[in-house]
């Protein structure tokens, strides 16, 4: 799939205002309502609990399998283990047509949609019958999943009732209450004439023989309850130990899901239990049970790369999706695949589904890192799919991609271009501070949102001019500013200099250093990013310096990663401990080497604070810059809706995907004029110019936009 | 046998009603007619009931009957398909979430609690445990697991219609928890 035509979906999901309502409306009110949820249940000890029995379960899979086959068959059931989807397939193919079945009912089962269940049985004659109310929506649509839980949120009450009026050829009203009504009369006579239930499961017990599913609707006890068949379908990744095991995951998968405490039904099948065969009579017997197990390829591969292993610690909550800033706004249709969506989607689609799919949509993900905090499994959802990037990068290297991110790392080359750019951008600031048009290919650049321009003088050649005036200085500290410092927000890297001097520090910067590299990692390209963390590590020789200083947190959290890009044991390796012990942010080392104090000008301003994803969640860093701001005289700091939500920029992700990113800054901007502040302050120079140009586009010129290094030296008085 | 409290009762009662059930406390000798209460408040004309030892003891079917409802005490399955009330006894509770739990394989007591519009379940107070934890520990020791456990808590519901909470899809529309004091 190309990336214009994975544009154009972007488009049509922006474009359905049915999908951004009730998206929108449950992405925002989710978080509130899981909290309630957990009200009582720690959280992390679950899914620590959850790792450790999902863990167990994949380091011994084969026993696993074997035991829940013994287990399983001793209580009179029937356990094929597939050693491919096809094989699956063929399997269940033969069975409906040995026992004769004409029609099927299913509960909600996402493994059979890798089989391709309905469309093959469909095929063969089968009358299959989808009967989750989502579920059974979209293939009245014709559609496949939006959500993994909620699968029909694309539609609105009179869809929906079009669809019931086509399909049952009476005259159906928008009125929720009665369209689950209808659904409930209509699949309830295919549940009574069914000769097949088929089911998915959350979880299998290999001690006991036992599978778990968990419903809301009860669908999935008419599933078990009913049909003289009954067929689960699961992938090994869903296996535990014990009963007792089972339990962390149920306390996660409804709170995560759908912020539930706990959903209406959870059933347990053990072998075959009880059926009425002919009602008539009144004649019960055991139930043909059967059990399909997925031990495909794909699985096998996930288990077999140690990068991805924790795949299977998936507990298919659907947490990630409810979560990501670019998912709220797309739905799961752009992610491709027909079963899996969202971050969890992507990496499941790819060694599941479509690893070409896959390769296109991993690029949606902003890395902003919330998934990783909501996650039911503890996945590192993140850090997975940009090593999927790296491995695309690798098969398939983008050549323009790859230009620029060469001529990043060649220092010198991108050096001069930045200062050649100062110069030929002068047509398009016609003298203002923000570019608000860009030609040609660069517009995207400027959509929604100006783009400041570049400082005339680089601060590599201001930094010279500064004059530190530390008597008895306590420490040393190299200043690692980063493009966006050294380039453009020079005035912020002067002030983060007059700072620390201010606590008693030195400051020294570098002439050597280059860009961190995280450009280039994040576009899976290793190489630049490894030989970008060599000429730092070179450059800014850590090992003469207390601490390295950065005011942008990408930076900081990528000079904190150069360790992981050497060998261990190597010099490099060890000289990139050093880097990374010594490198802070600036308000978390600024507060740690005692600049919190009461000071300021007393001058009232009212402040509001935008977190950054990689400060607030890579590095934790959240109360240190609320306290210096607190604490500085004449701050009034006022907390705004969302606080810490993404803004949209997501490095080079806004030049890639405006589209996204764009509704996504809309918002942030919504919540900051809300508080109607002076000033929005923040630690990152890249959410800087993505607020600041939103701002800019917007005619807003009331809310200045601040980092904490900015606001501080103007506030005491340092500038 | 647990301690069965005023404040246990209260605790699951307080639960169940968040999720849309209702419920009400009996003795053995009341449970008849707080069923038939129930159901007759209700206008549900037939009921099938899955009897167990204590719904017969307590006279439960008599009940109906006197109060006027068509009752099926066999051929549950055939009768479910019409019948709009179900009764049935379940072997646990769980006071925390307010969820009763069918703890045992017998198709007609799935039955009635599966296919009716509304499903009263009937559970006996020392039978209630304090939280979920409570409830695997139990099923974990259990000497072996029966063929069929289900938790059912408050009426079936659904979001998936533009994520408005809705109560009632297949699975029962009401649901009435009687919790019996043990004597």
């Amino acid at each position: 799939m190309s990336n214009e035509a994975l544009k154009q979906e972007i488009r049509a999901a922006l474009d359905n205002s049915t999908l951004a309502r009730t998206l929108g409306t449950f992405c925002k009110n989710y978080p509130a309502k899981r909290e309630k949820a957990y009200e009582g249940v720690d959280f992390e000890a679950t899914r620590d609990k959850i790792k450790e029995v999902k863990n167990y379960a994949a380091d011994h899979v084969d026993e696993m399998i074997e035991q829940f086959k013994t287990n399983c068959e001793a209580r009179g059931g029937h356990v094929f283990v597939a050693k491919s989807t096809e094989e699956a397939m063929e399997y269940i193919r033969n069975l409906v047509k040995e026992k004769e079945v004409k029609s099927i009912v299913k509960s909600k089962s996402m493994a059979s949609e890798e089989l391709h269940f309905n469309k093959v049985l469909t095929e063969d004659g089968v009358l299959v019958q989808e009967t989750d109310l989502g579920e059974f929506i979209i293939a009245l649509e014709g559609n496949t999943p939006v959500h993994m839980v909620m699968p029909a949120l694309h539609l609105n009450k009179e869809e929906v009732a079009d669809l019931f009026t086509e399909y049952t050829k009476e005259k159906n009203e928008p009125i929720i209450s009665e369209e689950v009504k209808t659904a409930r009369r209509v699949m309830r006579e295919r549940f009574t004439h069914a000769d097949m239930g088929v089911s998915g499961a959350n979880v299998a017990v290999a001690e006991t023989g036992t599978v778990f599913t968990m419903t809301n609707e009860g669908n999935g006890r008419m599933v078990g309850t009913l049909p003289k068949m009954h067929l689960y379908i699961f992938g090994i990744e869903k296996f535990v130990k014990s009963i007792s095991d089972a339990r962390w995951i149920f306390k996660a998968l409804p709170r995560n899901g759908t912020a539930q405490r706990i959903t209406s039904y959870i059933s347990m099948y053990t072998g075959a239990c009880d059926v009425v065969t002919d009602k008539e009579n009144d004649t019960k017997e055991k139930k043909d049970f059967y059990a399909v197990i997925l031990d495909d390829p794909g699985r096998r591969q996930i288990l077999g790369e140690p990068d991805f292993r924790q795949i299977f610690d998936c507990i298919r909550c659907g947490a990630c999706l409810d979560v990501c800033p670019a998912f709220s706004l797309v739905g799961g249709h752009v992610y491709g695949s027909k079963v899996y969506t969202g971050g969890i989607g992507t990496l499941l689609s790819h060694f599941l589904v479509s690893a070409e799919r896959s390769s296109e949509i991993q690029n949606i993900c902003l890395q902003c890192g919330r998934c990783k905090e909501v996650c039911g499994g503890g996945l590192q959802i993140p850090e997975m799919i940009m090593k999927l990037r790296e491995k695309d990068a690798q098969d398939h290297p983008n050549a323009i991609k790859k230009f620029a991110l060469d001529a990043v790392t060649d220092r010198k080359l991108f050096h001069s271009m930045m200062r050649i750019a100062a110069v030929a951008q002068a047509p398009f600031t016609k003298g203002m501070p923000m570019i608000r048009h860009l030609p040609m290919f660069l517009s995207g650049l400027t959509e929604g949102r100006s783009f400041p321009n570049i400082a005339q003088v680089p601060f590599r050649d201001l930094f010279p001019t500064i004059r530190q005036n530390v008597e008895n200085p306590k420490g040393k500290i190299a200043i690692f500013t980063g493009c966006l410092l050294d380039f453009v927000y020079t005035d912020l890297a002067r002030d983060v200099v007059l700072d620390l001097n201010s606590i008693g520090y030195l400051v020294d910067m570098p002439m050597d250093q280059a860009c961190c590299g995280c450009p280039a990692s994040n576009m899976g390209d290793t190489e630049n990013a490894a030989k970008e963390a060599v000429i730092n590590i070179e450059a800014m020789h850590a090992e003469d310096y207390d601490y390295v200083v950065s005011a942008c947190p990408s930076c900081t959290h990528q000079l904190r990663q150069y360790p992981s890009f050497f060998e261990e044991g190597s010099e490099m390796r060890k000289r990139a401990e050093v880097l990374a012990s010594k490198a802070f942010d600036f308000c978390k080392l600024f507060y740690d080497l005692g600049g919190c104090k009461d000071e300021g000008d007393g001058k009232d301003v009212k402040v509001t604070y935008h977190d950054s994803c990689h400060l607030c969640r890579s590095m934790k860093v959240t109360q240190e810059q609320r306290e210096l701001l607190k604490h500085t005289k004449g701050i009034e700091l006022v907390e705004m809706e969302e606080h810490d939500n993404c803004c949209g920029f997501g490095g080079s992700y806004s030049v890639l995907y405006p589209e996204i990113s764009a509704p996504i800054l809309e918002n942030k901007i919504k919540h900051i004029k809300e508080v109607d502040p002076d000033v929005v302050v923040m630690d990152c120079p890249g959410c800087m110019l993505q607020i600041k140009g939103g701002l800019d586009a917007r005619g807003i010129d009331d809310i200045k936009v601040k980092h904490t290094a900015e606001i501080l030296a103007e506030k005491r008085g340092l500038k | 046998m647990n301690l069965f409290t005023d404040e246990l009762y209260e605790r699951f009662k307080k639960n169940l009603e968040s999720v849309n059930g209702t419920c009400v406390r009996a003795s053995k000798a009341t449970l008849g007619k707080a069923i038939a209460d129930v159901f007759t408040e209700a206008g549900i004309p037939d009921v099938c009931v899955a009897e167990t030892p204590l719904l017969k003891e307590a006279g439960v079917a008599d009940a109906l009957k006197d109060a006027g409802i068509q009752t099926y005490t066999d051929h549950i399955r055939l009768h479910a398909e019409t019948a709009k009330g179900g009764v049935s006894e379940n072997q646990y509770g769980i006071a925390d979430l307010g969820t009763m739990v069918q703890g045992r394989d017998d198709i007609d007591e799935r039955t009635v609690a599966t296919m009716s519009e509304y499903y009263v379940g009937v559970v006996k107070g020392s039978t209630i445990l304090a939280e979920y934890d409570d409830m695997f520990d139990v099923l974990a020791g259990l000497p072996q697991m029966p063929g069929f456990i289900g938790f059912i808590t408050g009426p079936s519901r659904t979001a998936d219609i533009e994520c408005v909470s809705t109560v009632g899809v297949h699975g029962p529309i009401r649901l009435t928890a009687v919790v019996v004091d043990d004597e």
